[in-house]
């Protein structure tokens, strides 16, 4: 190994670690999410099999599957989710937790999606090396890195931050795979993960299959013989690749397909097909059944990535379209593809928009590896107009100068926005929206998953504990499945005892909990007829934006 | 001097720079744009020296209304805050930030004004309606044909709370709601929509409510899924006289909730 390489391998072994030590720090302030405790749960009971299996506890049967991995119903054992994640959750859980005791179970179970977080970022460093040099190389690692809602999202125990890497592992090793080497397996195997980890991944074939056209299209002008085969086998391995070790790995690691498995991966699908639309608020309106608006992807991501990085990614654009066609198996093109497969469907105003940019993830490391180039690019264009100013002055000094000035700039403002916008990420929005408040006034989406509730529960364990043996009962509508968490965790109060759902809850609740969301309104006028005031008694803000209110019961209420 | 050409080029590289220096500085600015509670108990505080039993509060923009409720909510009787609109309050203070209105006030001038480190509090003062009947007062008077029977709740509409006439007409069939010898007066004010997010959101058709009074269909109105609290009005000839509101919904399990108040 060279010196350079070795240079270049430990800073991007380095960026990776650097965000997995990011992302574990800032989760310790993020709230549990509701999909989070579901997945918890079955990750340990995923975990336990595994674990069952190889030491001979229990044996391979379509019981013994169905009892860990399935059901009947469509979300039996969580089977509407495929399991990699899960199964790395339940593994870290285990070993971290449970063997070394090292970190809470929450921290232990959240670790596998920040270490691939950190792999994302290593990867896209690696891919910005091969394309565009080592300062774009880090800059494009730090872009990603300084995403607000993606190092939140990151540090949950779910499947959205680490579909993103598996994504771009597949679009990464898709393209090492089209220099003709003999075995392309990576590609295939990459791609298993990224169906192992979530539904969405099966769009990527649209993104690769274009791409692969295209080198066709291009090769059959070297082998006229041969013009309509070598569209489709011009890199054939690749494709035996992907639609052969893709799915085989996929089976390997769910077992719930051992049984079934045509019948088993149709529901899987159906089920995301035929999902229900959750509520979710975009400018000023809540929506909740389709047609949405074709723009909601594009604004909300326009309103949560920095907007410098969204600059620099339109400059990049600009000069990926000047190097069209310049470069071996079209890489930029491919990143495009990326992006577009992951972020078009969204376009079409059927496909469910309730998780916003958690979503369209995967097309994030293309806007990073653009902003990088883009800010190369403009580095030594400004570098080459100084040296015709100054002639005396040596050109790569200033470039060199320039990009760590540019890049510096760049990074500060990005840091900006993501430090300020945790640990409430999700109330967050740029500074082109005008912050948290500027997206409140603009009716964005407040938050979702109940998060925020995290906030309060200092404030509920401060508090003098009942006199007597008798709990007090808490009203924590979509916190709710977190509470028994919260508790175990040792963050809420043991007796604070959760009241129940809706009206019954609310009625047999001392204190109550609001997280603030247009849809969730309906909780505030709940509690005001079941308290007889409108007066909460305290009021959790993300930079002034009210996240969740805390009502106690009065002991005499309003007349 | 630069060649056109390169200072051209060197445009980006500065814009970069430029935009990342003031998003740094934007972040932070919006960061800590919103008064905090200081500046609430001050706002409050001033509220409280000048206010008279029945003074509607109010808050703008409409995401601030926890923190507002939070240091007035005291002053707000649940009767006010699901009130049907704000005619009937003669005095109204408002409390905004970022140089929000409350819709309560748009087009009256306010008699005192001040500014609280960001709050803005304002006191409207107009001649308040005069309500000579409110129906959500007759509910138990009131008739429903059939087997339904209409309910006095307190819930939310278009996302906002509102007390009103709750009644779920089967699919198809109306139900028809007379209120006996309501005392009306010169107009008869009305709003209606379709309660609870989640029913709006799986049954989709509007419905339809109108009103007969002596026999006549005096007023009508049909809200949809995304309408919210839709106002309806007819004059009326003042007197005590049945008031009938006919709810239709083409699909069962349709929160129809309504308020009317005849006003003098």
């Amino acid at each position: 190994m060279t010196r350079a390489r070795r240079l270049h391998v430990l800073t991007g072994v380095a960026l990776a670690v650097l965000t997995t030590i990011a992302v574990l720090v800032n989760q310790r302030d993020v709230g549990i999410a509701r999909d989070e405790v579901v997945y918890m749960e079955y990750s340990a009971h995923y975990a336990a099999w595994w674990r069952g299996l190889v030491t001979f506890d229990h044996g391979i049967s379509a019981k013994t599957i169905t009892a860990t991995w399935g059901g009947p119903a469509a979300t039996d054992n969580n089977r509407e989710h495929p399991p990699l994640m899960k199964e790395m959750f339940g593994m870290s859980q285990w070993l971290l937790h449970d063997v070394l005791h090292v970190c809470s179970e929450l921290t232990a179970a959240r670790a596998p999606a920040a270490a691939t977080h950190g792999l994302a970022v290593g990867l896209v460093f690696a891919f910005a090396l091969e394309l565009f040099g080592f300062g774009e190389a880090i800059l494009a690692g730090l872009l990603l890195l300084l995403l607000p809602r993606a190092l939140f999202h990151a540090g949950l125990a779910c499947f959205d931050a680490p579909i993103m890497t598996w994504w771009f592992a597949t679009v990464l090793a898709y393209y090492r795979a089209l220099d003709g080497r003999r075995w392309p397996w990576l590609v295939g195997v990459m791609f298993g993960c990224a169906l192992a980890t979530k539904h969405t991944a099966v769009l990527l074939p649209f993104a690769l299959g274009v791409h692969y056209l295209w080198l066709g299209w291009r090769a059959r002008a070297e082998d006229p013989a041969r013009r309509w085969t070598l569209l489709v086998t011009h890199r054939w391995r690749v494709i035996v690749s992907l639609a052969v070790l893709g799915p085989l790995v996929l089976f390997v690691l769910w077992p719930w397909l051992w049984i079934a498995p045509i019948t088993h991966v149709a529901q899987w699908m159906s089920f995301h097909l035929t999902h229900v639309h959750y509520n979710y608020e975009y400018l000023g309106h809540n929506w909740n059944a389709p047609r949405f608006p074709w723009h909601v992807a594009l604004v909300t991501t326009l309103l949560t990535v920095p907007v410098v990085t969204l600059a620099a990614a339109l400059v990049g654009l600009g000069r990926w379209l000047g190097l069209r066609g310049t470069l071996p198996r079209a890489p930029l093109l491919l990143l495009v593809l990326s992006f577009g497969a992951s972020i078009g469907p969204f376009l079409l105003g059927t496909t469910p928009i309730f998780g916003a940019e958690k979503h369209w993830m995967p097309a994030l490391p293309t806007l990073c590896l653009a902003g990088a180039c883009g800010i190369g690019w403009a580095t030594r264009a400004l570098a080459a107009a100084v040296v015709a100013w100054r002639p005396a002055w040596s050109e790569a000094v200033t470039r060199q100068t320039l990009l760590l000035a540019l890049g510096g700039m760049v990074t500060l403002a990005a840091a900006t926005e993501t430090i300020t916008a945790q640990p409430y990420a999700l109330t967050s929005y740029n500074a082109l929206a005008g912050g948290a408040p500027g997206g409140a006034d603009l009716g964005m989406n407040r938050q979702f998953w109940g998060v925020a509730v995290r906030g309060v529960l200092p404030l509920l364990a401060a508090e003098p504990p009942p006199v007597g043996p008798q709990p007090r009962f808490i009203y924590t509508h979509d916190a709710s499945p977190a509470w028994g968490l919260y508790q175990k965790l040792g963050l809420a109060p043991r007796w604070l005892a959760d009241a129940g759902h809706e009206d019954a809850g609310v009625a047999h609740s001392d204190v109550a909990l609001v997280v603030h969301e247009l849809h969730f309104n309906r909780h505030d006028y709940m509690i005001w007829q079941g308290y007889r005031s409108v007066k909460p008694t305290y009021v959790l803000r993300s930079d002034g934006v009210p996240i969740v209110s805390v009502y106690e019961r009065p002991a005499s209420p309003l007349p | 001097m630069l060649p056109g050409r390169t200072a051209l080029a060197a445009a980006p590289a500065v814009v970069l720079f430029v935009l990342g220096a003031w998003e740094t500085c934007a972040t932070r600015e919006a960061a800590t744009s919103v008064p905090g509670d200081p500046a609430w108990d001050e706002a409050a505080a001033t509220v409280r020296a000048r206010y008279a039993a029945g003074d509607l509060i109010v808050f703008a923009p409409d995401w601030v209304d926890p923190v507002g409720r939070l240091h007035l909510g005291d002053l707000i009787p649940l009767e006010m805050a699901g009130r049907m609109d704000a005619a009937r309050y003669g005095r109204i203070w408002e409390l905004s930030i970022r140089g929000a209105h409350a819709p309560e006030v748009v087009g009256l001038t306010p008699v005192t004004s001040g500014d609280y480190a960001g709050v803005r509090v304002r006191l409207f003062e107009r001649p308040a309606a005069t309500v000579t009947a409110d129906v959500l007062e007759h509910v138990t008077d009131a008739r429903a044909d059939g087997p339904l029977r209409p309910g006095l709740v307190f819930g939310e509409v278009g996302f906002a709370p509102h007390r009103c006439v709750q009644i779920v007409p089967h699919g198809g069939t109306p139900v028809r709601i007379t209120f006996p010898q309501l005392a009306l007066g010169t107009e008869l004010v009305g709003y209606v929509g379709l309660a609870d997010v989640f029913t709006r959101r799986d049954v989709r058709t509007p419905v339809e409510l109108d009103v007969e009074i002596g026999g006549k269909l005096v007023a009508s109105a049909k809200p949809g899924v995304d309408d919210g609290w839709v106002r309806f009005a007819a004059p009326t000839t003042p007197g005590p006289t049945d008031v009938v509101f006919i709810a239709r919904a083409a699909e069962s399990n349709r929160l129809v909730c309504f308020a009317a108040e005849a006003r003098k």
